[in-house]
């Protein structure tokens, strides 16, 4: 492959199915968090146990596959990879390797550069091992087997991204896709990478990273694997071709293996899996349940709602928040929806560290919101503040405001007569003002809201108080 | 064997179980007896109350060590009875014992034991080898008094060579027939759960119970059992079974046999050169490639003999162990099948292989169009002696083979059946049938017991 970009950068990203059940047997993949509960004489690889294949986790894997792009392949075969290691109780792992699901795919970037596949496959989960003082100072390693057996998709890419920001984005956009799926649950948010990475000024020499949890962390590793291979090239050291592996805690890499010791996994087809052909009857049935997508409802909100491409990329991420906008959109002007809920709800989110998935209102009580700041019945200030509250407990913004008597002060008399009062309670601030300090003006605004609780009508207010000190002024 | 459908008396079980226990002192049939595992059984009443069925020791019955003949798996009490267990007792037979087998079926004398198993002898002369691997199978099936069937298992040979040599009738059914669940796997595409028994009626009731479609063995067959079978059989004598190499008085066994069959039924020559010539080949490359990796496990983490301190790396204690552990035997077979799948050489070994199996199938597909039965001799010679077993190369040993891997390799019904003797020892006809004609190969082994 001829490279022209400064740095190649290319993926392989394994995302567990958000199956009930295990890949090969029928333990559950989630619940009871102590050490090896969840497993069975067949995830254990007891001698005489044999897998038998999930078919949901068989539906999932197609469905990302035509939701990508992917060219599924009319027979499903598994392949035995055999290697030693502790968190195998086979000493092999069941994957896809002589015939992958699916062939090919893309995946388009926020920029619109697409991104091409090269596979997608289904694997099982080793089991977790748990050091007791570390990697480097156990002497002994402890293995739980509740993880063992979980599907797992591993998607490949071309090496065609070109930074870390990109490959972030790329993921964002990965996992967007598994959620509109619905086949990935984001708060178990198991998602693993191996990146491998080089430099033009290396000559494009490939270094492997290794079993990089959490999508944040494969952007990290990917700078720090930048900025290492930089330092040693500015040194006049050579990268040589090895696998590393990232070390969140320290947050490097350190080197594996060089290539020339690399595993020979010496690839079986599975014999206790036969053949499962792949029936244009499932395809269907598949495609029939692959909604529309983020890109596709990016296009749409431009294209009918008018919005940003911004405004319509971070409305369309998520599926819970497209969902929630569209609906809002029904009532509310949906320029006006998707500032509110990008700049705000996104906000409020951040700051109490939340998902769209965990929001408890729904979209009555956004509508309601979005339709007093529509109508100008209450302040932007106000609404602010009611969207924190209701992240706290869902209410009526409707029946707040006027409980608490938060609706908006527009008559110009009234705001006149507050005005009037403020400027008689701040001589120093109306004499700085006159001075030429624009300072003032904002603190005798703010007073005004002090005042009524951040009632006042902004735009008329500032309006308002100008006139009334210029006729101070005189 | 006549189904008494009356479930045994605790004083029954004891005679049946002190009656092995003498054979074994002679001809070391059983790994492991289930003198209280017998007692303890529940006694369900159906059609298979009052038999005792013994059991190839590669085969899991909860709670009992099963080892597949192997020093490494030695204390393994499986939590689980195998399918085909579970569907016998429910049909009311005792499990009477673990029969000895050559360590995870590598072998065709029986003389491949673990470290710590005893070698089990010939019936008919204890000097001799009761073939292999379902090696204590076949004996005891021969010495039983007491109404018993065998359940062993073949890979590429493993029931229709010990029956051979025994003088009793081995029936493997088609692959996918009987479950696999709860068999310790020697080579998955190619293990099948079959049965020994004296006479051929015997085989039908056992055979009705364990087939079927298990949702625990993906590979399991949802096709019912089909027991029809022509009046008049087409009969295929396969023709390389007058090769030099076969003994010259089993060919005449064979020719004598041949001669009554044909008064009723149909019988000319076929070559099946493909199979002769790449047959064993194709097997042990295959064969020996899916056994490699079933062993990993073994590797005294979870499974296989544990060292007493497990101070040192992962790599350098499992080394350790299986260096210990398996047995010569076990080793070559490791070695040979991985090297068979090593990037550089899987193309031209192992997936060249898989190709050529594809071929062998088609072969016997294509006769099956104009034949409904196979008929070979089961082995080129009768049961050797140990001495005579102790001076062949590993290769001599495969090639004993020959005429049992075809039909393994394509995953046929085939049974051997005894049609004669020389100084004393059986001779087997091997008689092959298409995919799921079951029915077809039984017809063939009761037309030829009547003859004798």
């Amino acid at each position: 492959m001829k490279f022209t970009t400064d740095i190649v950068i290319g993926l392989e990203i394994h995302a567990e199915l958000d199956t009930q059940t295990k890949l090969f047997c029928s333990c559950a993949t989630k619940g009871n968090q102590q050490p090896n509960t969840r497993c069975c004489p067949i995830c254990l690889g007891h001698p005489g146990t044999r897998p038998v294949l999930n078919k949901k986790a068989l539906d999932y894997a197609t469905k990302l596959c035509l939701a990508l792009g992917s060219k599924l392949t009319k027979e499903i075969v598994f392949s035995r990879k055999n290697y030693f290691y502790p968190d195998m109780s086979k000493n092999y792992q069941i994957t896809q390797f002589e015939e992958p699901i699916g062939t090919g795919g893309t995946i388009t970037l926020k920029t619109g550069r697409k991104i091409q596949l090269t596979r997608i496959h289904i694997e099982e989960d080793p089991a977790a091992l748990a050091y007791t003082h570390g990697m480097k100072n156990s002497d002994s390693v402890l293995v739980d087997y509740n993880r063992a057996g979980n599907p797992l998709v591993e998607i490949v890419t071309e090496p065609q991204l070109t930074s870390p920001a990109e490959a972030r984005d790329f993921l964002n956009r990965l996992i967007s896709v598994l959620g509109y799926l619905n086949i990935f649950d984001i708060t178990r948010g198991i998602i693993k990478a191996d990146a491998n990475i080089s430099l033009k000024e290396s000559n494009y020499s490939r270094v492997e990273i290794k079993n990089i949890s959490g999508f944040k962390e494969i952007e990290k590793a990917l700078t720090y694997e930048i900025t290492r291979q930089k330092t040693q090239l500015r040194r006049g050291l050579k990268i040589t071709r090895e696998t590393r592996g990232w070390n969140p805690t320290s947050k490097t890499t350190l080197s594996l293996r060089t290539k020339e010791t690399e595993a020979d996994y010496g690839y079986i087809l599975e014999p206790d899996l036969s053949l499962i052909t792949l029936t244009d009857e499932l395809i269907h049935l598949m495609k029939k349940e692959i909604p529309e997508l983020a890109q596709q409802k990016s296009e749409r909100y431009q294209r009918e709602h008018k919005l940003s491409k911004e405004d319509a990329d971070v409305m369309s991420m998520e599926l819970e928040l497209a969902q929630l906008f569209e609906k809002v959109a029904t009532k509310i002007d949906p320029k006006l929806a998707a500032r509110w809920l990008r700049r705000e709800l996104l906000r409020v989110l951040n700051y109490n560290k939340k998902t769209t998935k965990e929001i408890q209102f729904n979209e009555k009580e956004i509508i309601e919101l979005l339709s007093l700041v529509q109508t100008n019945t209450i302040s932007e200030t106000t609404a602010q503040k009611l969207m924190e509250q209701l992240m706290e407990k869902p209410f009526s913004p409707k029946e707040h405001i006027k409980k608490h008597n938060l609706e908006q002060v527009t008559n110009e008399k009234e705001i006149e007569t507050l005005c009037k009062e403020t400027i008689k309670e701040h001589p120093q601030a109306v004499k700085d003002y006159h001075a030429g300090e624009q300072k003032s003006l904002h603190y005798l605004l703010g007073q005004i809201m002090k005042k009524t609780r951040g009632k006042a009508e902004p735009t008329k207010t500032t309006k308002i108080l100008k006139k009334e000190l210029k006729k101070k002024e005189l | 064997m006549t189904p008494t459908t009356k479930t045994p008396s605790k004083k029954e079980i004891q005679n049946v179980l002190k009656e092995c226990e003498t054979h074994n002192k002679k001809h070391h049939c059983f790994t492991t007896l289930c003198k209280e595992e017998a007692q303890k059984q529940k006694k369900a009443k159906g059609t298979l109350s009052g038999i005792y069925i013994s059991v190839k020791d590669n085969i899991c019955v909860k709670d009992v060590e099963t080892t597949a003949g192997s020093h490494i798996l030695k204390g393994y009490l499986p939590k689980f009875d195998a399918t085909t267990i579970q569907k016998l007792k429910e049909e009311g037979a005792t499990i009477i014992g673990k029969t000895s087998c050559d360590a995870f079926g590598f072998g065709s004398f029986n003389t491949n034991v673990g470290k710590g198993f005893s070698i089990p002898k010939n019936p008919h002369d204890t000097k001799r080898t009761t073939g292999g691997s379902s090696g204590g199978s076949a004996a005891i099936t021969q010495l039983a008094t007491f109404p018993h069937v065998s359940l062993a298992e073949s890979t590429g040979g493993s029931i229709a060579c010990p029956a051979s040599f025994c003088g009793i009738i081995g029936l493997t059914p088609t692959y996918g027939r009987v479950s696999r669940y709860g068999l310790i796997p020697y080579a998955n595409s190619l293990d099948k759960i079959g049965i020994m028994s004296k006479k051929v009626s015997e085989i039908e009731p056992i055979l009705k119970v364990i087939s079927g479609f298990d949702e625990k063995d993906g590979t399991s067959l949802k096709e019912p059992l089909n027991l029809n079978a022509p009046k008049k059989l087409r009969i295929g004598i396969i023709k390389e079974s007058y090769a030099k190499g076969i003994d010259p008085e089993i060919q005449k066994a064979l020719k004598s046999i041949l001669t009554k069959l044909k008064q009723k039924h149909t019988i000319t020559e076929i070559s099946l050169p493909l199979t002769t010539t790449y047959g064993v080949a194709c097997y042990y490359i295959l064969a020996t490639s899916e056994a490699s990796t079933n062993l990993a496990c073994l590797s005294g983490l979870r499974y296989g003999q544990e060292l007493p301190k497990k101070n040192k790396g992962f790599n350098s204690y499992f080394t350790e162990v299986r260096t210990k552990s398996f047995n010569q035997e076990s080793k070559r077979r490791i070695m040979i099948g991985t090297f068979t799948r090593m990037a550089g050489y899987r193309d031209a070994y192992y997936i060249k292989a898989t190709k050529v199996r594809t071929k062998i199938i088609q072969e016997y597909k294509k006769a099956f169009k104009t034949y409904d039965v196979l008929i070979s001799p089961t082995m080129p010679f009768i049961a050797p002696t140990f001495s005579n077993i102790d001076k062949m190369t590993p290769l001599q040993n495969y090639l004993s083979d020959i005429l049992t891997v075809g039909s393994n390799l394509a995953g046929l019904p085939h049974a051997s059946i005894p049609i004669g003797k020389k100084e004393g020892m059986p001779i087997g006809l091997l008689a092959i049938t298409d995919h799921l004609k079951e029915g077809t190969l039984l017809q063939t082994l009761k037309e030829i017991e009547a003859l004798q």
